[in-house]
């Protein structure tokens, strides 16, 4: 790769990062909050590394003449780039220009369901308010390892996105959660019951009940909902955490 | 990889049409006419892109996309921290300080640069470009490499992590340092015994500072070509893990957690094709809730020693023939290592 090349490299690369981490929360869609900082430093670096590249390189051609081929025997050294260098390119014009959605309902239909949940023995006891807004992750937790069945008959509120049940038919409220990057995505699901699908990766509130089936408080109870309303949300700014629904409108 | 071979093609499409006159493989063995060259010329790059950007926009592809983006994402910070740290290495710390601080027998200095890798915060990226500025500083490489694969598991960020990934269980991340410093430091032997310096690339290294130039310039010169260099390994590496994340569905691993032999083979087998971070491993193994305790500690031991990017990043730094021997022992090393102790302590 030819020293100007390497130059627009550092470049682009630094111009990516800074694109998703500083003008914008695309960054989100790929980490976690936390890696903004050390994106922001790694896209300033990069492009001061390329400007004090290009700077150079432009005083060393103005110098001209035998200064320029003296240094030659040191930028050879390091010039030898290899060519999976080049592949740099894809990941920068990626971010700049054609960043990839988050990840969504292909991803959680390939996973199995609750698999994100932890174990927890100690359940306080639920709030009074009636929709209860919850996250699907406790509310999983409560239906399957609460052995006092507190959520039974309650009114839930709860955000997620789409993801279709497959040929059985039905969808599931979904939530993709991550602990690092994308490539650690894990799902966690509740069916839901009495209403039509939205389309898929669709962002929707879901008011209702659990879906009674099994022994409530153990596993064999299935996490499931009847529905009695779905509205139509935002998609959140971050969508890799399991937050409570946004408050609602006109109530 | 995928995707690149795409980008490739469309790239070379052009002009292959436009001078399809003269191909056999096409069928054509009359040049064409203009006017049809032209109306090619004019729809044929149209054309590809249309359909490329529609299958760009699949829902596979777009999760391919978004998790190679991801793994690459989250680790070119760490990638710099390490070229950063191993250009500064090479360009202002001289070598007779690493002569002074480890042991003068590479026996005893393995074991030494294995614990050293205490006070390299980051993930297995960073540590790569370092170990390398190592050898290049006459570090003996048995040692490097030790502090290679200890460094990414043992330091304080990611055994932090493992604990609060893990509560109520010091035991796990007590078995983790422990087991992660034995492979490392039966690495280290291991080379000593068996390894051969011609399976390292020659020259491994543009060594140390020059008398007469500028140790800044030296500093961002080496800086600049280890982080292209080793950036282009990481997206390789990046697209392999993509691919297999989006290939095989989670869901095929419930098959495997009945049996304990098999599923320390396969979490160890997991954790090298999913790449996922040293800094995150921990939060992935709790979430493997239906795997016995040692399997998942494998996943936590193999996981910053071996894995897809890393591999990809070894065989850029120090050449193919050793990447692969090495990744290869190292796999099985640490394998046994955390049954070992994993089973004497969990």
């Amino acid at each position: 790769m030819r020293r100007p090349l390497q130059t627009v490299l550092l470049l682009l690369s630094g111009a990516g990062l800074l694109r998703i981490a500083l003008f914008g929360d695309l960054y989100l869609r790929y980490v976690k909050e936390g890696m903004r900082p050390l994106l922001i430093g790694s896209g300033v670096l990069l492009i001061l590394l390329g400007l004090t590249d290009a700077v150079s390189s432009l005083r060393r051609r103005e110098d001209g003449g035998h200064t320029g081929h003296g240094d030659g025997g040191h930028g050879h050294q390091h010039s030898s780039v290899p060519r999976p260098a080049w592949l740099l390119f894809l990941p920068a014009l990626s971010l700049l220009l054609y960043a990839p959605p988050a990840l969504g309902a292909y991803t959680a239909s390939r996973e199995p369901a609750e698999v994100a949940v932890t174990h927890e023995d100690d359940f306080d006891p639920l709030p009074a308010t009636s929709p209860l807004p919850i996250t699907l992750s406790d509310f999983t937790r409560r239906v399957r390892q609460d052995r006092t069945g507190a959520i039974g008959g309650r009114t839930v509120r709860m955000t997620g996105f789409v993801t279709s049940a497959g040929q059985g038919g039905g969808w599931f409220l979904t939530r993709i959660m991550i602990s690092c990057c994308a490539a650690d995505a894990r799902s966690v699901k509740v069916r839901v019951h009495g209403a039509p699908a939205p389309a898929a990766d669709t962002w929707v509130t879901v008011t209702g009940a659990w879906h009674p089936g099994g022994t409530l408080g153990t596993g064999s109870a299935p996490a499931a909902l009847d529905a009695r309303s779905v509205e139509k949300t935002a998609e959140p700014v971050n969508a890799y955490t399991d937050a409570l629904p946004p408050p609602a409108l006109g109530r | 990889m995928r995707q690149t071979e795409w980008v490739l093609r469309k790239t070379e499409e052009r002009p292959e049409i436009a001078e399809g006159t003269e191909r056999d493989d096409g069928g054509y063995d009359l040049p064409l006419p203009w006017p049809l060259l032209l109306l090619a010329a004019a729809t044929v790059p149209g054309v590809v892109l249309y359909f490329g950007g529609r299958w760009m926009e699949t829902p596979a592809m777009e999760a391919w996309r978004t998790v190679c983006l991801a793994v690459t994402v989250q680790a070119l910070p760490f990638l710099l921290l390490g070229t950063a740290l191993s250009g500064a290495i090479n360009a202002f710390v001289p070598a007779r300080v690493f002569s002074r601080i480890l042991p003068r027998r590479p026996v005893l200095a393995v074991p030494v640069a294995g614990v050293a890798g205490v006070v390299l915060p980051g993930c297995e990226c960073a540590s790569v470009p370092v170990a390398n500025s190592l050898i290049g500083r006459g570090v003996t490489p048995a040692a490097a490499f030790a502090f290679l694969l200890s460094a990414p598991a043992v330091n304080p960020v990611v055994l932090t992590a493992t604990a609060v990934a893990f509560p109520g269980q010091p035991g796990m991340v007590v078995a983790r340092l422990l087991a992660s410093l034995a492979a490392a430091s039966v690495m280290g032997w291991l080379w000593l015994w068996l390894g051969r310096a011609e399976w390292l690339r020659a020259g491994v290294r543009h060594g140390g500072h020059q008398p007469g130039g500028s140790r800044w310039r030296e500093f961002r010169d080496g800086f600049r070509h280890d982080f292209l260099h080793a950036g282009g390994f990481l997206v390789l590496g990046a697209m392999a893990a993509a691919t297999f994340n989006v290939a095989v569905p989670r869901s095929v691993l419930d098959a495997f957690s009945g049996s304990p032999w098999l599923s320390v083979l396969f979490l160890a087998g997991l954790a090298i094709v999913l790449s996922v971070c040293s800094e995150a491993d921990a939060f992935v193994a709790a979430s493997l809730s239906g795997f016995s305790p040692v399997a998942r500690l494998t996943f936590m031991v193999v996981g910053p020693m071996v894995d897809l990017k890393l591999i990809a990043l070894q065989a850029g730094t120090f050449g193919r023939a050793f990447a692969l021997r090495f990744s290869a022992a190292t796999a099985v090393v640490a394998v046994l290592s955390s049954v070992l102790i994993g089973g004497a302590l969990l």
